[in-house]
């Protein structure tokens, strides 16, 4: 999933201090999943501007409003008729849903209320950590299910470097060496040949090095 | 349903009497699928009890507690009612009695009688009496909500019998009513018929028949009583004037040395009684009034009731004076003059008071000792039913037994340990019927998605307790202004059958759909008013209570104007809350009729038999390896009953029913379910084998610890031991008694300290008995028993005197300056102060022997209450749903306790209690189902994301994932914590009865004003 | 209390779990003990039902201060409710600091259902210690205009 974070509460306040009537609006899929833009933080966003105008004796009127997703159309259709009664459109969302929200409703500024971070996995409740990086050609199948793009912090093709010590990352401690982990993991598999296969530098055109990218299905394209 | 067994005959069983404790048993009877008939001699039940104001140590109004007990035995239809009833003869046995009932005219009839009022107004005169302070109180029904609902008229003393019968608006008055005679055959039965309280005319010395100033506890809760002569207030008889000083004197009529000034033995309940009332008195009528207790010893034995006695000296200024003589005359200046004798001192005091209050004790009167001798039931030298230590509740006649005060003065939660007690033993001879009589007609739930919200507002006075604190009138007349509110009213007290009736009424004609009482709280009154919605045709959960007793006006009483803003505040809660309630359908599940009885002593292994009795599979665990508890190092009661052959008796019969499953060595590791199907694990065993079993219910019965202080040299020096210690030297090696010449006894020796502060009830007894068994081995011993107070109470008294009389010698000591006791080679020496010789005696002691009672076993249960989440009380032991009238049920349903684990007691004690479990685990497995109630989450699939929060956090993992890709809670699975509702990140997750809107309405409905 | 002008009267949201501190308060009761009127009670079946959002809005509507109030560590009927409404209350004290309320304005208290004596002194100490903060700084600015919750539900659409 696709996982993001609030911003700090100064930073939206600043962004929609000029408006008085927003409309906030959530986002039912991975952004719930991950705690950051679900209804419940909407509400939560929403009571905390609330709160926030009230204090500097600013009266401001919030609509909340949650999509099923705000990455297609169709869902976003449904804001129409809210969109008239707001000066401004908050969105909790990741960057894909803030920036279909602005395409479709061109008149009106479209602001983030998150931070989007990576596309990751959930560890435990509340927990999620980075896994993969959309490169476009993946290599996981040789690497032991370990994305070394997504996991190294040099994002080294045939690792490991020269940082590692005790299956951790020169940078942090707290960060696992993912070249490290590939290796335990393909001698538990009993694979290690596959570590011997040397991988061709990363050509990083399919991960957006040529330019934004598009996927167009033939068959179900209209 | 099914219940485990119906090998008993058909039929019914006879409770006599009506008080606390009949209505026990009969409802007790009742609840677990038995027909009884309860008869009262008096014109309505509730007995002493409906007399009293306020009852210790949680000065609650006694009307409050009393009336939901009340309604419901005037409800149960299992429960055939019948007052003013007397038994005439009885013939037969157990199993087949046949009793002679006959019933006195009351010339109303009861089903037309409403109640109104207008007899008594237009014919006083013919309306019969009521007891009380003043024969003519306002009402002859003896307390405001009393069942059944009706007058008594008697005929003889009208003179326009026409002119009355007019009087009655709706025709209830029979004038040709007759005594009818009725003879029916009753399996088993239980006497309840209580006893009377000791008149104190006869002791001139006390002049109560001619001080009106003078009266007995009785008359002066009367005159505490809202519902009294006084209407609440506190006013001398003799000028109508508020009293600054009142006395109190103790044992009127009880423990007395002449047949002429009373009974022998202790009436138990007065000391306690005593220090309510002057609790109460301060409280209520100014804290500048002075309370003096004048008494022999303070008795206050029973659960936290010694620390409600210490709170009453330290922090009532209650004043409490030991002495000897007392004599009463009154002044010349209108006060009344007590002379008496300081313990401490040589010379008589004189002092004067504004009130004096006798305190009486209990006797049985001649009716109740012919009752008894019709019944061919044998009675002790004072009265009292005979029963023994191991059948506390069995007359001496099979088929008889006795509940409550006719088996020995006692205090209300003692009563109803008996009474449930009484309806397990009764129970065994009258099978289970299936309930044949229609099921109360509910009307059909009345549809209201359509109808526009209205919302009823009922607000209770609840006599001083809300009304005296908060003005009712003004929430009645703010509810009004509420959204959606079309109703409002002050309804007196709330809980009444008459007040519910119309709240009834008011929801039919009104047409009301959603309800606010204003009330007390609704952990004990909600399941009542949802009842009554569901009888006054709506979904029973379009109700809330905002709670104006508890948690306003009992706390605010200081500050009446903020009560009555905090009053409007919480009704306004109430009414937003409701508005947006809906409708909610109730889960249920089939019960496990198995039960789980913890702890294989006294009080475990009476329990298991009891219910193994009745058919139902019983698994026992005991820690220990083998069964028999503490019981085991005693041999004999103060009765002189011998302990060991009847422990061994129990063991055997435990042992040997194939109904019981016995785990020695058995440890409880976890617990989980609901009431009617709990699981528990437990590792049985040397090899820690893991059981799992699944049971309906649990009994506690994992009792105390004999408590070994460190103290006066206990384990350090092999003169000094406990009293529990000798009891087998006390048997087995009398030679080693013989050469004792001189024994002292220390009482309290780890008890009413800091570290235990209660009184182990039990100490007192066992010295007198090892005093006396001493004696009858080594006459020439010389004892001593240096002591705080001696609570011998109830029969005990009469052993206490007989060891005063064979010449123990008691010495009172202040426990700022204890005995010392230091070793003076194989003796040891004992110096204490004697406060009447006023001066340090010392003596070379043979033997030292400490009263260390129980202490609570404090790692054990704090364990078990974990694993069971179930609260205690400060002092370790389990804390029970109801001090005064659950004293067997724990806070949660499907526990129950008995013997030591719920505070110190005798065996009589614990073997009732444990037959009082037993009592009421059967009308909890009775019901066959388990209510599960409403309050369970639901998902709103449309709003799911899938997300699996809701399955993770879940405590008991009930959320799953469904194939529609949705989270799914099952309700029969579902607690209803709530978690799962606070934690989903979509909002997608609702806990009825608790949704969010309901929580969010509650918030506004408070602050509002705030922000509006 | 010597002060001439009427001293400030907050007003403070207990969330009371109906197993401890809800039967606390009743008890509270019982016994006669008095605590301050501040105090207003919404009872729920487990402190772990209290959602950070009932929190949240408890302030939004005015209230100068809120506690929830559960179960001694380990007696949760529910196992660990209080622990997590432990953690939500931290949270909630993040959050209300970054709108500028001082975090002292919330806490979590645990009691046991016996502990009249501990929930009227809860009650005593908290409102004293909202007392000294004084008025929740949001109090006094306009009022709050109701604010729409859509009810569509999305998936609707499908």
């Amino acid at each position: 999933m696709i996982t993001a974070e609030r911003k700090p509460l100064e930073e939206i306040v600043e962004s929609v201090a000029s408006f008085d009537r927003i409309l906030l609006v959530g986002c039912n899929e991975c952004v719930t999943v991950c705690a950051a833009g679900g209804r419940k933080e909407v509400g939560l966003l929403a009571s905390a501007l609330n709160m926030t105008f009230l204090k500097g004796g600013k009266s401001v009127q919030i609509t909340e409003h949650t999509l099923e997703r705000q990455c297609d159309p169709e869902y976003v259709e449904e804001l129409s008729q809210l969109v008239g009664g707001a000066d401004a459109i908050l969105s909790m969302a990741c960057g894909a849903g803030v920036q279909e929200l602005a395409r479709r409703y061109k008149d009106k500024p479209v602001l983030p209320a998150l931070n989007t971070m990576f596309m990751g996995a959930s560890e435990r409740a509340g927990v999620w950590s980075e896994r993969c990086a959309g490169c476009g050609n993946c290599v996981l199948g040789i690497t032991g299910g370990i994305c070394p793009i997504a996991r190294c912090s040099k994002r080294i093709m045939n690792g490991p470097c020269g940082g590692s010590t005790n299956g951790k990352c020169e940078i942090s401690d707290d960060v696992d060496c993912a070249w490290h982990l590939i290796w335990e993991r393909l001698k538990a598999l009993g694979q290690t040949d596959l570590y011997e296969v040397n991988m061709d530098a990363k050509d990083w055109r399919p991960a957006g090095g040529a330019g934004p990218r598009t996927i167009v299905r033939e068959d179900l394209a209209e | 349903m099914t219940h485990p067994q119906s090998n008993q005959s058909e039929g019914k069983v006879l409770v006599v009497g009506g008080g606390m404790g009949g209505m026990r048993t009969a409802l007790d009877l009742a609840e677990s699928g038995r027909d009884v008939v309860l008869v009262d001699k008096a014109v309505s039940i509730g007995g002493l009890m409906t007399q009293l104001d306020r009852t210790f140590p949680t000065n609650n109004c006694d009307l409050c507690t009393l009336s939901p007990n009340l309604s419901q035995a005037g409800r149960a239809h299992r429960i055939d009612l019948r007052t003013m009833t007397r038994v005439e003869a009885t013939k037969g046995e157990q199993g087949a009695f046949e009793v002679t009932l006959t019933t006195t005219p009351r010339h109303i009839d009861i089903d037309r009688c409403t109640a109104c009022g207008d007899c008594l107004r237009d014919h006083p005169e013919c309306v019969s009496f009521t007891p009380g302070l003043d024969h003519r109180a306002p009402t002859c029904m003896r307390y405001p909500q009393a069942i059944p609902q009706a007058y008594s008229i008697n005929m003889e003393q009208c003179a326009d019998v026409d002119a009355l019968v007019k009087s009655c608006p709706v025709g209830a008055i029979v004038i040709d009513d007759k005594i009818t005679t009725v003879t029916e055959t009753f399996g088993s039965i239980v006497l309840a018929p209580g006893a009377e309280v000791y008149d104190p005319s006869p002791i001139a010395a006390l002049g109560y028949s001619e001080q009106p100033d003078v009266l007995t506890s009785l008359e002066y809760e009367r005159l505490l009583s809202a519902s009294g002569p006084t209407g609440g207030k506190l006013l001398r008889p003799s000028n109508g004037q508020a009293p600054k000083k009142v006395a109190w004197l103790q044992c009127v009529g009880s423990r007395a040395r002449q047949a002429d000034q009373g009974v022998s033995y202790c009436s138990s309940a007065c000391c306690m009684f005593a220090i309510k009332e002057a609790i109460v008195t301060k409280e209520r009528f100014g804290t500048d009034i002075e309370t003096t207790i004048f008494n022999m010893d303070i008795r206050t034995s029973g659960k936290g009731y010694e620390a409600y006695y210490q709170r009453s000296k330290d922090t009532d200024e209650v004043r409490f004076v030991r002495c000897r003589t007392q004599n009463l005359q009154a002044g010349e200046t209108g006060a009344l003059q007590l002379r008496y004798l300081p313990e401490e001192s040589d010379t008589f005091v004189t002092e004067g008071f504004d009130m004096v209050v006798l305190s009486t004790g209990f006797f049985i009167p001649e009716d109740i000792r012919t009752l008894a001798d019709q019944l061919k039931v044998d009675l002790n030298a004072h009265g009292f039913a005979l029963t023994d230590s191991f059948h506390p509740v069995s007359t001496s006649r099979a088929g008889v037994y006795v509940a409550g005060l006719f088996e020995g003065p006692k205090d209300i939660p003692e009563t109803m340990v008996q009474a449930s007690a009484a309806a397990c033993m009764a129970a065994t001879h009258v099978g289970v019927t299936p309930d044949a009589s229609p099921t109360e007609e509910l009307p059909p739930e009345r549809k209201i998605d359509d109808e526009p919200v209205r919302v009823g507002v009922f607000v209770c006075e609840c006599g001083e307790n809300i009304g005296g604190v908060v003005d009712v009138d003004n929430l009645v007349s703010h509810a009004q202004t509420l959204g959606d509110v079309t109703h409002s009213e002050n309804v007196g007290y709330g809980c009444s059958a008459e007040s519910m009736e119309h709240i009834r009424e008011t929801i039919v004609e009104q047409k009301l759909n959603r309800v606010v009482i204003g009330g007390c709280s609704p952990r004990t009154h909600l399941t009542r008013f949802q009842d009554l919605l569901r009888k006054a045709g709506l979904n029973r959960y379009l109700v809330d209570i905002a709670n104006l007793r508890d948690q306003d006006a009992w706390v605010h009483r200081d500050a009446p104007e903020l009560a009555t803003a905090k009053g409007r505040e919480l009704i306004q809660m109430g009414v937003a809350a409701v508005r947006q309630s809906k409708p909610l359908a109730d889960q249920t599940l089939p019960m496990s009729q198995d039960v789980l009885v913890v702890g294989g002593g006294v009080a475990g292994m009476s329990a298991a038999l009891s219910l193994a009795g009745q058919g139902f599979k019983v698994h026992l665990a005991e820690r220990e390896n083998e069964l028999g508890g503490e019981a085991r190092n005693l041999r004999r009661t103060l009765e002189g009953e011998d302990v060991r052959t009847q422990i061994e008796h129990l063991v055997a019969a435990t042992e040997g029913h194939d109904k019981i499953q016995v785990y020695t060595g058995a440890l409880i590791v976890d617990h989980g379910g609901m009431p009617g199907k709990f699981t528990t694990g437990m590792q049985v065993g040397p090899q820690l084998f893991y059981r799992q079993i699944t049971h309906g219910a649990t009994v506690l019965a994992t009792g105390a610890l004999a408590n070994r202080p460190s103290v006066y040299m206990l384990g350090e020096h092999d003169a000094v031991s406990t009293q529990h210690d000798i009891e087998s030297l006390l048997e087995d090696d009398t030679d080693t008694v013989k050469t004792w010449s001189k024994v002292v006894m220390i009482q309290c020796a780890g008890s009413r300290t800091k570290e235990n502060p209660a009184c182990s009830r039990i100490c007192c007894q066992s010295s007198i008995k090892n005093a006396l068994r001493i004696l009858d081995v080594n006459p020439a011993a010389s004892i001593w028993v240096l002591y705080r107070d001696m609570r011998t109470i109830g029969m005990q008294e009469d052993a206490y005197q007989e060891a005063r009389r064979r010449g123990v010698i008691f010495v009172r000591y202040d426990p700022e300056n204890p005995p010392q006791v230091e070793p003076v080679d194989d003796k040891v020496k004992v110096t204490f102060h004697d406060p009447i010789l006023a001066d340090d005696l010392s003596m070379h002691a043979d033997r030292v022997l400490l009263s260390t009672g129980f202490i609570a076993d404090d790692e054990g249960t704090e364990e078990l209450a974990r694993i069971f989440r179930l609260p205690r009380t400060e002092d370790g032991y389990l804390l029970e749903d109801h001090i005064k009238l659950r004293p067997v049920d724990l806070p949660t349903l499907g526990f129950y306790v008995a013997g030591t684990a719920h505070s110190p007691k005798s065996i009589k004690e614990s073997v009732a209690q444990a037959q009082a479990a037993a009592s009421r685990v059967q009308t909890l497995l009775a019901r066959g189902e388990i209510n599960l109630g409403a309050a369970v989450a639901r998902v709103e699939a449309s709003r799911c994301a899938a997300c699996l929060v809701c399955v993770r956090a879940c405590p008991y993992g009930v959320p799953f994932i469904n194939a529609d890709g949705n989270s799914e809670i099952d309700p029969a699975l579902c607690h209803g914590c709530g978690i799962c509702a606070a934690e989903c990140p979509a909002k997608a997750i609702q806990l009825q009865q608790f949704d969010d809107d309901q929580i969010l309405a509650k918030l506004e409905g408070l602050l509002e004003r705030i922000t509006a | 209390m010597s002060e001439p002008t009427p001293q400030f009267e907050p007003v403070i949201v207990a969330f009371c779990c109906h197993y401890c501190a809800y039967t606390a308060a009743d008890q509270a009761g019982a016994q006669r003990l008095s605590y301050p009127a501040n105090v207003k009670i919404v009872r729920v079946p487990c402190s772990g039902k209290v959602d950070a959002l009932h929190l949240l809005r408890a302030f939004e509507k005015g209230a100068d201060g809120v506690y929830v109030a559960g179960c001694l560590e380990g007696d949760c009927h529910f196992n660990n409710g209080n622990t997590r409404a432990a953690r939500r209350v931290t949270q909630v004290q993040k959050l209300i600091e970054e709108i500028g309320i001082e975090k002292e304005r919330i806490e979590m208290v645990l009691m046991s259902a016996g502990m009249g004596d501990r929930f009227a002194e809860v009650a005593t100490e908290i409102t004293e210690k909202i007392r000294a903060l004084g008025p929740s700084p949001i109090r006094g600015g306009k009022p709050a205009p109701a604010r729409a919750q859509t009810k569509a539900s999305a998936k609707a659409a499908k």
